[in-house]
């Protein structure tokens, strides 16, 4: 009964939201946030992929933002300087990043808990520092990044990239909730439940853990690649440890167990971050950390998913009473 | 007698100073039920956690169906057929019973992330496999009414049932039993006592580690009686409750 509530409820909400964002740009007053819309799009990519590590599999990685950075300017590097097709740029970026993330995976999996909090951290700190310290442009970054474009179609407004973006994070959420659902998902909870257990039923929990990792590099390098292309400007500043941080919250307030909670997540930051805390100039981290701190003391399970619970009992109790009469 | 499903050469393993286990020889028959006993600290938990790779020996040999152990992995033990539940159950409390259970079909099914990502037909047949097999073994422990409940919201001698489920869902030649009895009630242990037996019936060994010695002498064919990491005796159950040894180390006042 729950259950299939729950499953109505969800096709409803994803069409609801489809038809919301393909709506978004065409209408008069909400065609102001386009660009807004753009970059919900992009944390949302982020903040999936940190989803699926943190809320699925219940390993924590403070340094999201060193994909997404990485993404950005190997993406900006190859087509700006190299010459490279901004698409090829991009998958190029995308591998590169994956690998790297494999490459770290393995020696930071061997810490848990707090431990790999702080070593990831550590990782979204050094990256930082070397794009400010070496990356073309240093602190100022890049300009001058090509747009996308197919054939003779340049993505070179924020009505056409709006397009581009939520392709791209659709896809992200589609894929994301098709491994939720699955054999893999299941390992990746396992993990989060018991390491002891998943690997006495067969599950190589190191492995999973860094293939996740990898996945969630993948997912922020994508988004890196979209904004280098569509912003035609990035700068280290995009993706200092400050950005993981917020990006946390994103993931917390989205609910760490649902993949299509992560827009709930990004977009109420972005909101708070673009719109609504403008005038709060850097004083708006305090904001973020005090929702953080909220968030985690009265509803553990996140934002989105304990609205999503009130929701769900507030209909069964509403059939229940429609029966009774 | 044939071939032994598991085998134990020698087996020793030290924690810094501490010898847990001390020189044990085993031959662990195919297809029955043996029962490990021996006093808190004779080196039960050690035996099932050297036997599943969660860490290695200091010395010695393990041998699975006649095949060496060496620096297997645990989650490799498991695909090569051994199963095993903990005294602490170690349920996913993040999933549903029947979702408990499909993760456990984990080392019989092969489908991954790409499989996943895009909904291959592969992964659709694999999963619609992976749901009957969890269902059967569901049913098989008498929990089928249960599937779509959170696994921790059982009571503790449901959620052993499940743990077993887990284990079976595995599919392995042998199964260890950590203290499967403990915190149960009599007409718990009674559905316990069937189920391994239905176990057994199904060809797969089981060795059970458990402290109720009424539960023990009902059930094992074979009992090995472990105290302070060195095998005492081993033997039939009647056997082993007349051993001196037996009784002057571990059952004391129990046996007249």
């Amino acid at each position: 009964m729950l259950a299939r509530l729950k499953g109505k409820w969800t096709y409803f909400v994803i069409a609801a939201l489809l038809l919301f964002l393909i709506l978004i740009p065409f209408n008069w007053s909400l065609g102001q946030y386009t660009v807004l819309m753009i970059f919900i799009g992009l944390f949302t990519m982020v903040t999936v992929g940190l989803c699926l590590l943190l809320g699925y599999t219940g390993q924590v990685s403070l340094g999201q933002a060193t994909f997404y950075g990485t993404g950005a300017y190997i993406s900006a590097v190859l087509s700006k300087i190299c010459g490279v097709n901004p698409w090829l740029a991009m998958l190029i970026a995308a591998v590169a990043t994956g690998a790297f993330a494999y490459v770290i995976g393995y020696p930071i999996f061997r810490l848990r808990g707090n431990y790999l909090a702080v070593a990831t951290l550590g990782l979204g700190v050094i990256v930082y520092i070397l794009l400010r310290q070496l990356g073309p442009g240093g602190p100022d970054g890049m300009a001058g990044i090509p747009y996308l474009s197919i054939g003779g179609f340049v993505f070179d407004t924020s009505f056409k990239r709006y397009f581009l973006v939520w392709f791209f994070c659709l896809a992200v959420l589609l894929i994301s909730q098709n491994i939720v659902r699955s054999r893999t998902g299941r390992a990746l909870r396992a993990i989060h439940g018991s390491e002891a257990a998943a690997e006495s039923i067969g599950i190589n929990v190191d492995q999973f853990k860094v293939k996740i990792f990898v996945l969630s590099a993948v997912y922020a390098s994508l988004a890196g690649s979209l904004l280098a292309h569509q912003m035609s400007h990035i700068s280290p500043g995009s993706f200092s440890p400050l950005v993981s941080i917020i990006i946390v919250v994103m993931a917390v307030i989205g609910g760490l167990a649902s993949v299509w909670g992560a827009i709930f997540g990004a977009a109420t930051v972005s909101i708070l971050k673009y719109e609504l805390l403008l005038g709060f100039g850097e004083w708006d981290i305090v904001i973020y950390g005090l929702i953080l701190m909220l968030v985690m003391i009265f509803m553990p399970e996140g934002l989105f998913v304990r609205l999503r619970e009130l929701y769900g009992r507030w209909r069964l109790r509403y059939a229940q009473r429609g029966a009774e009469t | 007698m044939s071939e032994p499903i598991l085998e134990t050469k020698s087996l020793s393993k030290a924690f810094g100073g501490l010898v847990a286990l001390d020189k044990v020889d085993l031959a662990i028959e195919a297809g029955k039920i043996t029962a490990i006993i021996g006093p808190n600290g004779a080196g039960k938990t050690t035996l099932f956690n050297l036997v599943t790779g969660v860490y290695p020996a200091s010395d010695g040999e393990i041998l699975f169906q006649g095949t060496l152990l060496k620096d297997t992995p645990p989650h490799r033990r498991a695909a090569l057929g051994i199963a095993r539940t903990f005294q602490n159950v170690l349920l996913f409390g993040n999933m549903t019973v029947l979702e408990n259970i499909m993760t456990g079909q984990h080392p019989r099914s092969r489908y991954g992330f790409i499989g996943a990502a895009l909904r291959l037909p592969k992964a659709h047949r694999e999963e619609e496999t992976i749901s009957l097999n969890a269902m059967k073994y569901l049913n098989m422990v008498g929990l089928g009414t249960y599937a779509e409940q959170n696994a921790l919201s059982l009571p503790l001698g449901q959620q052993k049932l499940l743990a077993i489920a887990r284990a079976l869902a595995t599919e392995p030649q042998l199964l260890l039993l950590d203290e499967p009895g403990a915190g149960l009630n009599k007409l718990e242990k009674q559905e316990l006592s069937d189920l391994i037996r239905r176990i057994r019936e199904n060809r797969i060994s089981v060795i059970l580690v458990e402290h109720d010695m009424p539960l023990v002498m009902g059930l094992a064919e074979w009992v090995i009686v472990l105290d302070s990491g060195q095998k005492i005796a081993e033997g039939t159950a009647a056997q082993i409750q007349r051993d001196q040894r037996v009784i002057a180390a571990y059952l004391g006042e129990e046996v007249e």
